[in-house]
């Protein structure tokens, strides 16, 4: 799997070391080649069917394709493969044939004399339509024309070869006509041709209806955003050319409108991304473009997205469009170690041709030993960071680019890397800290006194409530006694015990006067600012010493009972008087406790 | 049981303060989060994006300002705008919203939180709302109680009147002046009842900050020297006011005059000299108040009469002197249009074109204020009658506020926080009557810490009247009138809720619709959005040379320039009035002579908004009056506007109308090829759905211009502006050609028939170069 990705290998000066040239081994011989010329797109795809024969006595391990310099110059993509393996391709020179740029295809096996291989090669050209007339106005159709020769240009002689062009209508104003060559619908067949040399070149021409899109990509530029916590955010920043033949003279609205004849122009083009992509949005920079249908298919999502304006020759728009897909499906790992696969490019529109592509790739914070892999030579551009959300040394930002690309390079590019995963933990401590610091600042601040000068009245006020909260929480732990009291007493009725009830009673009774204590000094303290109060305090000890007695005497009485001292009707005379004083004083106490 | 029971009020009790504070905390968060959300309907339901014509200025002044730091827009020329004058932003523009909204973007980058700056602006003045909700509450609570307090700041953060100008996208001066105006306020209040020269420094210093936001600063300019005016003609001279009022004075001037805008004009424009005037007063009080101490009656009575006359005299002579010497400036016309409602209509056309400097209708005093509007007399009667230093302030403001309400629509702005803070006294007066419980035992209602209150109350304010009605409201309560005093409390109550509905709809139906994005609304309920104006202007960013030059009439000034980032002629900051009478005169003339000024001013494209489509009122042939009318200022005799009315005085575009108008630029760019249209089936080609009629005269030609890009449902319409070879190329005859035709035989065949010739090649001769075809 993986060395499969290094076997396509496209025009970067790779083999371009100098001093290593090539030589035409004259051995071979093309014995049928089948070609097919597709230009009913903007692009230009080549589409080659070479045998190879080896008519020499030694084995050929490899031979050589050969193109223009205008055509290397537009060459976005080539390939060569063997039923079905892809060929290892390098770029080289030969001493001869300095003006012409060769590919050195390396055979899997190699060719034994007098034994023929059928190889076929692909390759896809932009920018080689040439709108012809360059400008046209609004209801006219456009018309392109290819440049190429007529035969397939190779170093090895050829015994037979056929072309067939490829055309978006049967609409052709010209075509050069080299016999035999024949004009059917939309194509137009050349050959076939005998015994041609190598390196024969005969120029063709075709003046055709093209009203495809020409639509260019001048630049993309694609971010994608990688969140451990389950998310990747795709965003694509993309400027678009319309490269067909220019618009001349007035765009009329009206004749839009009712005439449908403006055939070069674009009004909108379907984009296709991931199934699982959500979250999506298509905006530019004054704002979202509300003329967009999204529909969500099984195996893809598609857009169809409507630009702000028709495009016509030679005008340009600018959009954004973003997306975000789980993780899951694209990132992978074991343990610490990492391996993200996606896209280097993705669908823009059918027969995409994109001039330039920014790549970045932006990977959590903490993470190391960062290594790409690329299905065909991209150039990476110096790391930088990228700071957002509780951020703090920044995230690596991983930037490749690459020029003119074509739909066959929608290819997975994949990053090996190392995250820690102890580093999940940090965002989230960040925003415990912050909190907690704020919390703090703002307890501390309530609490500090930062005035330079006194304010009596206030501290007063702050002394009384802060000794009035103490007489409650005092006259709390009385009452609490008081209850435990009348518990024992409770108590006592049933064990008749007055021995052990006396001791606890005594505790009791003690502790009580203890907070009595406690609470008078506090009155003659709240006294010193606030008389007010302090009365208030004095007028609650005074119910407290009413409510004291009567439990007091409950408590002898009851002792009484128990002892025998005291008959139940005697008791019962006595009691009812002081348990209704007590609830008196009970009340009072409330209300007095309600206004300290 | 009895006992435990008594815990719980114990702890509410010892720690009044904190339960209040969390009270107070709590409904000012609410409403700070009432009022940013229903100020969201706009990005809800488009989107986060800056709305309307004037904030797309700001906004991009902002972005210009976060992209090229503070100085370099302080001393920004924008040569994009006013062509070819261009524009001296950093000195003609109020900073305080591009610095606020930028140092939020700054602070926010510094913590790594990388929010837009679009999103700033957008969200800016709901954010600020709160804010004002927040100053309201404690202007309100220096002058009333904290309890009215919380209902003004309740009020403040839902009106309509304040939502208008602070929905999410409108990001205008308004959106942070009106906080700076209450916050201003406050600060002033608090100097004036503390007499501090720390309250009063903090006062300047808003002042500052107001006088970076908004031109409306003027109006704090002159209603602070009013206040002191009024309480020394009730003889309510203090130390404290002098102390207030000298140290506001002197800082705010000297604050005010940093910022570039301004400059000078606090002490060169008749605008600022009442505060000048009254700060000269106030001294001169002072010292007669000091000399009163020193001198014996007779005497001082004498050197009063002496004193008094003189300094009259100078003062006045000095300030008539001034200006008749020009050092000072007189009243500007915007000024003079308030005092009199008809001077801008004679004088400024361009100040009456605006819809929002129109007098105010009742109609809109209700819809913007609600029940606020009966109630705030109310307040203003209670403080009235329990007047005081910092009430005098308030009733003040009510009343300098109503007038100028009643003068322009745009400033029903200030209107309305004085009516939220009155109206918040009025409700809490009202609910502290019947909302009391009644308790004999405590004649004196509510707990020991609300004593403390009324005790404090008592002490500061001038007059206890407060307190005497209670008592005698308590008495009233005491008939056993319990069920009048439900009764009463659920009306209320009632009415607040249908306040609130009432601003939750007007915001949501007449402050939410964004003027940039067009939504129509089909029988269905579908929702269609009409995105013509963006793409007219995406357009033109995308697909006209960087330098070119747009004309347009001034509305649409700022949003090319913002949006298309295109050279425009005018714009809304509409300081040269000429200018822009210039482009009303080549929009009303004919097509030869606007052509002559549109190269005169190097013109490349025209943008015309035509609204007969889709039957969108506000285009330019309904705003073309006006520009008739400012062209006639400047160019009356070449421009009339008696010309473009009929005979009877209409304003039509139809057969009958004038033929000025049916030949002039502006119809033939908003009609050009309209007459082939033919909208449906039941109306002729060329109606005008927003004249509702057929159109005069629709069969004509360009040509000077050429239509470059109509948006999809016609309401912009772009006109390339030809160069000179392009058109009416005279025609040389043949003799007098200097560059002579080579062939002058054509052959009759057409190019099909040639023998031998493959299409459109030419002929091939042997021993001959091929022939150029002739052209």
């Amino acid at each position: 799997m993986h060395c499969h990705l290094y076997i396509v290998v496209v025009g970067v000066l790779v083999a371009s070391v100098s001093g290593t040239f090539d030589n035409i081994n004259r051995d071979i011989v093309n014995k049928k080649i089948e070609r097919k010329l597709d230009v009913s797109t903007q692009l230009v795809k080549a589409n080659t069917k070479i045998t190879l024969e080896n008519s020499g006595s030694g084995a050929v391990r490899s031979f050589l394709l050969v193109l223009t310099k205008e055509e290397q110059d537009n060459l976005a993509f080539i390939n060569a493969q063997i039923g079905g393996t892809n060929l290892k391709l390098t770029e080289s020179k030969v001493q001869e044939y300095r003006d012409l740029v060769f590919y050195k295809v390396e055979l899997k096996d190699a060719l034994q004399p007098s034994k023929t291989v059928n190889v076929e090669v692909e390759m896809v050209f932009t920018h080689l339509l040439e709108p012809y007339p360059a400008m046209i106005q609004q209801g006219e159709k456009q018309l392109v024309r290819y440049k190429g020769n007529h035969y397939v240009l190779s170093p090895y002689t050829t015994t037979t070869q056929t072309t067939t062009v490829s055309l978006s209508s049967p609409n052709i104003e010209t075509y050069s006509r080299l016999k035999p060559s024949a004009h059917t619908d939309t194509s137009v067949t050349y050959g076939p041709y005998e015994g041609v040399q190598g390196f024969s070149v005969d120029p063709m021409s075709i003046h055709y209806e093209n009203n495809a899109p020409f639509l260019t990509v001048s630049r993309l530029e694609r971010v994608v955003e990688v969140s451990h916590w389950g998310n990747i955010a795709v965003e694509e920043t993309i400027d678009v050319l319309h490269t067909g033949a220019k618009l001349k003279g007035s765009f009329s609205r009206y004749d839009f409108q009712r005439e449908h004849n403006s055939y070069s122009s674009i009004k909108s083009f379907k984009t296709v991304m991931p199934a699982s992509a959500k979250d999506v949005y298509y905006r530019d920079e004054i704002g979202n473009i509300s003329t967009s249908h999204m529909r969500v298919l099984d195996d893809a999502v598609e857009l169809d997205l409507r630009p702000r304006f028709p495009l016509f020759g030679g005008w340009k728009t600018h959009y954004k469009i973003g997306y975000n897909v789980p993780s899951y499906e694209y990132l992978y790992n074991a343990g610490d170690e990492y391996i993200l696969k996606m896209r280097i490019l993705d669908h823009v529109f059918d027969d995409v041709t994109v001039d330039e592509l920014l790549l970045k790739i932006i990977l959590p914070e903490g993470v190391r030993n960062v290594v790409i892999e690329t299905p065909y030579p991209v150039e990476q551009l110096p790391d930088s960071l990228h700071f957002t959300y509780l951020d703090t040394v920044g995230r690596p930002v991983i930037t490749v680019t690459k020029k003119n690309l074509v739909e066959s390079h929608i290819q997975d590019f994949t990053l090996h890397y190392q995250f820690p995963s102890v580093i999940m933990l940090q965002e989230p401590l960040l925003v415990v800290v912050a909190f907690f610091i704020l919390f703090i600042t703002v307890i501390l601040y309530v609490r500090l006194d930062l005035t330079l000068s006194k304010d009596d009245a206030t501290e007063a006020k702050m002394r009384v409530s802060s000794h009035c909260e103490l007489v409650h929480t005092h006259h709390d732990k009385r009452a609490r006694c008081y209850e435990k009291l009348e518990e024992e007493l409770q108590k006592l009725k049933g064990s008749k015990d007055v021995a052990q009830s006396q001791t606890s009673t005594k505790k009791l009774q003690n502790s009580i006067r203890d907070e009595t204590q406690i609470i008078n000094d506090l009155a003659s303290k709240i006294r010193l600012d606030n008389s007010e109060y302090a009365d208030r305090v004095l007028e609650l000890q005074k119910m407290d010493k009413i409510l004291r007695e009567c439990v007091t005497q409950q408590l002898v009485n009851v002792e009484k009972l128990v002892a025998g001292k005291m008959s139940k009707q005697q008791y019962m005379d006595t009691d009812g008087p002081l348990h209704k004083k007590k609830e008196e004083a009970l009340e009072k106490i409330k209300n007095l406790l309600g206004n300290i | 049981m009895g006992r435990t029971q008594t815990k719980s009020p114990s702890t509410g009790i010892s720690s009044p303060v904190g339960v209040k504070s969390l009270l107070v905390f709590t409904v000012l968060l609410l409403a700070w989060m009432a009022g940013f959300l229903s100020r969201l309907f706009a990005v809800i339901r488009f989107e986060s994006i800056i709305h309307e014509f004037d904030p797309w200025f700001n906004y991009r002044a902002t972005a210009h300002m976060v992209k090229n730091g503070f100085y370099n827009f302080l001393n920004w020329f924008d040569e994009r705008a006013w062509y070819p004058l261009g524009r001296i932003v950093g000195g003609t523009v109020y900073p305080g919203l591009m610095l606020t909204s930028g140092s939020i973007h700054y602070i926010l980058n510094l913590l790594n939180i990388p929010v837009h700056i679009r999103d700033i602006c957008v969200f800016l003045a709901p954010i600020f709302s709160g804010l004002t909700a927040i100053a309201t509450y404690f202007l309100t609570k220096e002058i009333w109680s904290a309890g009215a307090g919380l209902f003004a700041a309740c009020f403040i953060a839902v009106v309509p009147g304040y939502i208008s100008r602070s929905v999410a996208g409108s990001y205008d001066n308004e959106g942070i002046a009106i906080f700076a105006l209450m916050f201003t306020y406050f600060l002033w209040v608090k100097s004036v009842k503390t007499g501090s020269i720390f309250w009063a420094a903090m006062a300047s210093l808003s002042y500052f900050y107001m006088v970076s936001a908004w031109g409306g600063y003027v109006y704090i300019i002159n209603l602070i020297p009013l206040h002191i005016f009024a309480l020394l003609l009730m003889g309510r001279f203090s130390h404290r006011i002098y102390t207030a009022y000298t140290t506001f004075y002197i800082l705010g001037l000297i604050c005010s005059m940093q910022i570039p805008f301004v400059g000078f004009q606090p002490i060169r424009t008749s605008e600022h000299m009442a505060a000048a005037g009254v700060f000269a007063l106030l001294n001169a009080v002072a010292i007669l108040k000091y000399l009163q101490s020193v001198m014996s009656q007779a005497e001082f009575r004498h050197f009063f009469i002496v004193a008094a006359c003189t300094a009259a005299g100078v003062v006045f002579l000095a300030v008539v002197g001034l200006t008749w010497m020009g050092v000072v400036a007189p009243w500007s016309g915007r000024f003079y249009s308030l005092w009199d409602t008809g001077y801008a209509k004679i004088h400024i056309p361009i100040i009456a074109s605006v819809s929002e400097h129109q007098p105010t209708t009742w109609f809109s005093f209700f819809f913007d204020l609600h029940i606020l509007v009966a109630t705030f007399p109310v307040g203003l009667w209670y403080c009235i009658k329990n007047v005081n230093d910092e009430r005098v302030f308030i009733v003040l403001f009510a009343v300098s506020a109503v007038y100028f309400a009643g003068v322009m629509v745009r400033l029903m702005l200030t209107l309305t926080p004085v009516v939220c803070v009155l109206g918040g006294i009025a409700f809490s007066q009202l609910f502290e009557v019947y909302l009391k419980e009644e308790e004999p035992s405590r004649p004196n209602g509510g707990d020991s810490s609300d004593d403390d209150d009324d005790g404090e109350k008592n002490s500061r304010y001038d007059k206890a009247g407060k307190l005497r009605k209670m008592k005698h409201e308590q008495q009233a309560t005491n008939d056993g009138l319990g069920v009048i005093r439900s009764m009463v409390i659920v009306a209320v109550l009632m009415i607040l809720m249908m306040f609130s509905v009432h601003c939750t709809w007007v915001t949501s139906n007449a402050y939410s619709s964004p003027s940039i994005v067009l939504a129509s609304y089909s029988q269905d309920g579908s929702r269609q959005i009409l995105d013509d104006f963006r793409e007219a202007y995406y357009w033109l960013s995308q697909n006209t040379a960087d330098d070119a030059r747009v004309m347009s009439w001034w509305d649409y000034g700022y949003q090319i320039a913002g949006m298309a980032n295109r050279t425009t002629l005018v714009d809304n900051n509409t300081w040269n009035n000429s200018h822009i009478a210039l482009v009303g005169k080549a929009m009303s003339s004919n097509e030869t002579a606007a052509y002559s000024i549109m190269t005169a001013l190097d013109v490349d494209y025209v943008l015309v908004i035509f609204g007969g489509v889709i039957g969108y009122s506000g285009d330019d042939i309904n705003k073309f009056l006006w520009m008739v009318r400012i062209a006639e200022g400047e160019h009356p005799k070449e421009i009339r506007e008696s010309d473009y009315f009929t005979d009877r005085g209409e304003f039509r575009v139809d057969s009958e109308g004038s033929t000025t108008l049916l030949n002039c630029l502006m119809y033939k760019l908003s009609y050009y090829r309209f007459g082939e249209l033919k909208l449906d089936f039941r109306t002729p080609p060329g109606f005008d759905r927003t004249r509702n009629t057929v159109i005069g005269n629709k069969d004509f030609k360009l040509t000077y211009l050429e239509e470059a890009y109509t948006t999809e449902h016609w309401l912009v319409r772009i006109y390339r502006v030809k160069k000179p070879d392009e058109f009416n190329r005279p025609r040389i005859p043949v003799s007098q050609r200097k560059v002579k035709r080579r062939n002058v035989y054509l052959t009759k065949k057409t190019s099909k028939k040639r023998r031998g010739a493959i299409k459109n090649r030419p002929v091939v001769v042997k021993g001959q170069r091929p022939k150029a075809k002739p052209t």
